[in-house]
């Protein structure tokens, strides 16, 4: 999972098709209606569509399409326990069931793959409480860092034997070796507020606008709304 | 199995919808609670919250099962019932920005995680006037898993339910994840013994007071 954020995170900061120049803003509202369309869509036919849109500005934002069926397929192995549940014989029921999530899904893996962490966060931050704001923010930066950690405290815990014995040792060990993760977390929470107060941090972490500057590839974004819209509109009422 | 994560669109409106409404209004009152927390408590939380999402990431290997581990009882202790919320909330929206838990059920599975988490700490404190650190720790783990795992049992049976399931099905599901949430509560709470044995060890000022030194429970 956390090498799949890696990957698109990189793919969203290097990227450099019109979809990454487009605004974080439009991007998050065309992609919140894309995942509101795909939860409330009747129409099998709709949900055909919107699943074939969601591909297209996938493979266009040319996001690796490896990473791209890693992100989106997370969601098939719930949605199979609700599919054999809900079982009824026909094919429109476990069609309709596997399209929503899926459907969501790469739409969300669409925007963060185009769309550099903060830009996406900071308008999140503004209508969340301030303190849920930059808990984004910061999690986020401290995440790759205590992955390596935690990657090498589990490589050093197998060669110095800590993967041996029984499930309750190995266990504990390992609980131990995240209490080194979280003394380094209160350590690295002291390193990161003075940093925050040398570069005069003003009491909310990125001020910055660039989530709703606009430009012409915003344009791009507009019309695949309006074209998601109009085709919402006529195939709302088919089977 | 408690941050097994709902996707969107399998769930009915009835249900996500106001536990989106309900997660808002925890976050809400959460944020009066810890208002006058420090810059560097809003860090240490995104540290934790990182710690979190990084550690959901370790596969401990349980035959031919995986089982990733949340730290859930741990992070509710040592950050207190606010604080833990806001960043199971955090942790939710990140992972479902990448497809890991819907984008509308953000706020129920906040709620399923979130419901655990925020009890670790008063059971912490409860079980810390009888025994030391790490069985206090281990307990509170323990109740967070067990109060999650039971919330995630209840939220997708009713989901399987409004869907015309048959009982049978339902029985079934229940039977399968009925085991794999008891074998999720005896692993973090070991783990939560590790965490906790250390930390009484090198920095118990981190640990909430009211539980003994680690020496007594040898």
């Amino acid at each position: 999972m956390i090498n799949t954020l890696a990957q698109i995170d990189y793919v969203a900061s290097s990227g450099t098709t019109p979809w990454h120049r487009a605004s974080a803003l439009t991007k998050l509202l065309f992609a919140s209606g894309l995942v509101l369309l795909a939860v409330f869509a009747p129409s099998l036919r709709l949900l055909g569509g919107l699943y074939a849109v969601v591909w297209a500005l996938v493979l266009t934002a040319r996001l690796p399409w490896r990473l791209t069926l890693a992100a989106s397929g997370y969601p098939l192995a719930f949605t199979l326990l609700f599919l054999l549940a809900r079982w009824d014989g026909t094919a429109g029921t476990p069609l309709r069931l596997l399209l929503r999530p899926l459907t969501a899904s790469l739409a969300a893996v669409w925007l963060v793959g185009t769309t550099p962490y903060p830009d996406l966060f900071a308008p999140l931050s503004r209508v969340l409480p301030r303190s849920v704001g930059d808990g984004l923010f910061l999690t986020y930066r401290a995440l790759f860092e205590l992955m390596g950690r935690i990657s090498g405290l589990w490589r050093a815990l197998r060669l110095r034997g800590g993967a041996s014995g029984t499930a309750r040792r190995r266990l504990t060990l390992a609980g131990e070796g995240f209490a080194t993760i979280v003394l380094y977390g209160f350590d690295r929470s002291q390193r990161v507020y003075d940093i925050m107060l040398l570069r005069g941090h003003s009491g909310r972490i990125c001020g910055c606008h660039h989530y709703a500057e606009w430009s012409r590839a915003d344009l791009l974004v507009a019309a695949a709304g309006l074209v998601v819209t109009a085709g919402a509109v006529f195939l709302w009422k088919l089977p | 199995m408690s941050h097994l994560h709902i996707p969107d669109g399998v769930l009915p409106i009835l249900l996500w919808a106001p536990g989106l409404g309900l997660a808002l209004l925890l976050l809400v009152l959460s944020t009066l609670v810890v208002r006058g927390a420090s810059r560097q408590q809003v860090a240490y939380q995104g540290a934790l919250g990182a710690l979190m999402l990084a550690v959901m990431a370790v596969e401990v290997p349980l035959g031919p099962l995986e089982y990733h581990l949340s730290l859930l009882g741990p992070v509710g202790v040592l950050l207190g019932p606010a604080a833990t919320f806001q960043v199971v909330f955090v942790v939710n929206a990140v992972l479902a920005l990448v497809g890991h838990g819907g984008l509308t059920v953000v706020g129920l599975n906040a709620l399923v995680l979130g419901a655990g988490g925020v009890l670790a700490r008063p059971v912490y404190r409860l079980l810390g006037r009888r025994f030391g650190a790490p069985v206090s720790m281990s307990g509170a783990a323990v109740v967070a898993q067990a109060v999650s795992g039971a919330l995630w049992l209840v939220v997708v049976g009713l989901g399987l339910r409004s869907g015309a399931a048959g009982a049978a099905r339902v029985g079934l599901f229940a039977g399968v994840a009925f085991p794999m949430w008891i074998i999720g509560i005896l692993i973090e709470s070991v783990v939560a013994f590790g965490v906790a044995r250390f930390l009484a060890r090198v920095r118990p000022d981190l640990l909430p007071g009211g539980a003994r030194p680690v020496e007594e429970e040898r």
